[in-house]
């Protein structure tokens, strides 16, 4: 909590300044594009019609519903796909041999995009929830489990001998030198498949027409209300900013310093 | 014959090296197994074919498509006979295009910006505000201004390149320390030394990172526009393919975008980075 109004803190002192400038220069030059072009409310709605449909719809009471359920999808999703994948990836660890025999299987399915498997999830659970849910499972086990298992193979094997020469069990090897070990890999590998899956949550929702802010920006674009599909593009950048820069950054960069400066 | 089949093993192993030999024979198993199982459930029928197609039909799937293809000339004009091989083409071709166009652009514009520290200070939240909505959220506003085709394809590629180039070099150069660009102006370089001398170099680990990092979501970006915007393409081909139930098709689709990635990755940016940092990562910073 400390750190966050720390941050939020320096974002006054330092950046306020210069955001709100920034923030008004765009503002006026996206209103003199809007203003010029024929047919602004098809092609580029100005800021104010941006604003007046969010108005609209935050009486509708559709923005915060959407919101959360992309929200809800995202926080469900990856928080299952990071408790299932984080001690995958260390058990595969465990062993140099299984380890070794793992890395290359994982490499693919991580580099596999979770977009790309949602046809075939399509298939089987149709333009459900499921399919949604099971592409950012997807899209969020495969990337932590990835890094936590080149993690752990890059921790020096003369910590793990170590310990075992002091008469360590596998459940302590595993506990005191490759779970500190992996730690910095654990937080970068979480930041990248949260962010990862946080794409695959619009895009989900819209391929498989599941309400929230993907599905928004898609119905909109549909029927021809550009000012929606601006507004849900500013809130899908706005969230990602504040989670991404507010607190999965910070946790990253604390955990590297704490965990990460391990001699080699 | 044993001494015969022992020579070839030491002759295999001198040439692979017997570590990577050891790595690419253990790696290889759980894909043989998993292969084993995929077939497996063919044989004894656990899941029906409509689920999870029999390899045999993944196979042949590359035949049928191709299967039109009216000689070469059709090939490499992209007919729509080809299917296969049309749409692999017209994704990389994208991908190449979008690497040609946005990553000099980027590292040319993040350059320029980085320059000034007033002024990228300024960019800086712009980066980092269009990084976070690049991709595919671009995907229902480049519907609305470009129609479905391969003009919407390209922009969402260019853009999620083009951002995460200019936000790496940007911030690459501005991470070079004041002291060298001071020394070479001493020393009566003009500011395109200072580019050349300085800041190209200075940025280059930042800058093959961020390509590394822009071909890999734009990969991602591009599939999933092809399938909501685009009209050929890889991405295109296993959604059309799921929407026909021809799940043999769409498997085969995502093997190929997932080779084609891997390869690319594996085989040009991984080197290309390590390589890099290599050389020109370990600038002394003066503290």
């Amino acid at each position: 909590m400390d750190r966050l109004w720390w941050h939020f803190q320096q974002l006054l002192k330092i950046d306020a300044m210069n955001l709100v400038i920034l923030v008004i220069v765009v503002l006026i030059g996206w209103t003199i594009i809007s203003e010029t072009i024929p047919n602004p409310a098809r092609y580029l709605p100005s800021p104010l019609a941006v604003s007046l449909s969010s108005v609209d719809m935050l009486v509708k009471g559709l923005l915060p519903s959407y919101y959360s359920d992309t929200l809800v999808r995202l926080i469900i999703g990856s928080s299952i796909g990071l408790a299932a994948g984080i001690p995958f990836g260390l058990l595969l660890g465990l062993n140099k041999t299984v380890a070794d025999m793992f890395h290359p299987m994982m490499n693919f399915f991580q580099s596999v995009s979770g977009i790309a498997i949602f046809p075939i999830v399509v298939i089987w659970w149709g333009n459900s929830d499921t399919t949604v849910l099971a592409v950012i499972l997807y899209t969020s086990f495969f990337p932590i489990a990835f890094n936590v298992l080149s993690g752990v193979r890059e921790i020096p094997i003369r910590y793990v001998n170590a310990a075992r020469t002091m008469g360590a069990s596998r459940y302590q090897i595993m506990k005191d030198v490759l779970f500190p070990g992996a730690m910095p890999h654990i937080a970068t590998g979480s930041r990248l498949s949260i962010g990862f899956a946080w794409r695959a949550v619009i895009a989900g929702e819209m391929l498989a027409g599941r309400q929230g802010l993907g599905w928004m920006i898609f119905t909109g674009q549909d029927a021809d209300r550009t000012a929606e599909v601006i507004l849900g593009m500013v809130m899908i950048g706005l969230t990602w900013i504040i989670l991404d820069h507010y607190l999965l950054r910070p946790i990253e960069a604390d955990t590297i310093e704490r965990w990460g400066l391990v001699q080699r | 014959m044993t001494t015969a089949v022992g020579n070839l093993s030491i002759a295999v192993q001198r040439r692979f090296g017997r570590q990577r030999l050891r790595k690419i024979i253990l790696g290889s198993i759980p894909f043989a197994v998993m292969i084993a199982i995929w077939h497996a459930n063919t044989v004894f029928d656990w899941l029906p074919p409509v689920f999870i197609p029999p390899i045999g039909d993944v196979w042949e799937a590359i035949f049928f498509l191709q299967e039109d293809c009216a000689g070469f000339v059709a090939l490499v004009m992209l007919d729509n006979s080809c299917l296969i091989t049309t749409h692999v083409f017209s994704s990389i071709g994208r991908v190449i295009l979008a690497a040609i166009v946005g990553l000099p652009l980027g590292i040319a514009f993040g350059i320029l910006c980085g320059m000034s520290r007033t002024l990228s200070k300024f960019l800086e939240p712009v980066g980092v505000f269009a990084n976070s909505i690049s991709g595919i959220a671009w995907i229902p506003l480049a519907i609305v201004w470009f129609g479905v085709g391969w003009v919407t394809t390209l922009f969402i590629m260019l853009n999620t390149i083009f951002w995460l180039m200019f936000f790496n070099s940007m911030l690459g150069v501005r991470s070079v320390a004041k002291v060298y660009e001071e020394s070479v102006l001493t020393m009566g370089g003009s500011r395109w030394d200072v580019i050349k001398q300085v800041y190209l170099p200075g940025a280059m680990p930042s800058i093959i990172t961020g390509m590394r990092m822009s071909m890999g979501f734009g990969w991602r970006a591009l599939i999933a526009a092809e399938m909501i915007g685009g009209d050929s393409g890889l991405g295109f081909m296993i959604f059309t393919s799921a929407a026909e139930f021809k799940i043999e098709e769409v498997f085969l689709g995502v093997i190929f975008i997932s080779i084609i990635f891997m390869a690319t990755d594996k085989y040009l940016l991984a080197p290309l980075e390590k390589w890099t940092v290599e050389r020109w990562g370990l600038v002394w910073r003066p503290t």
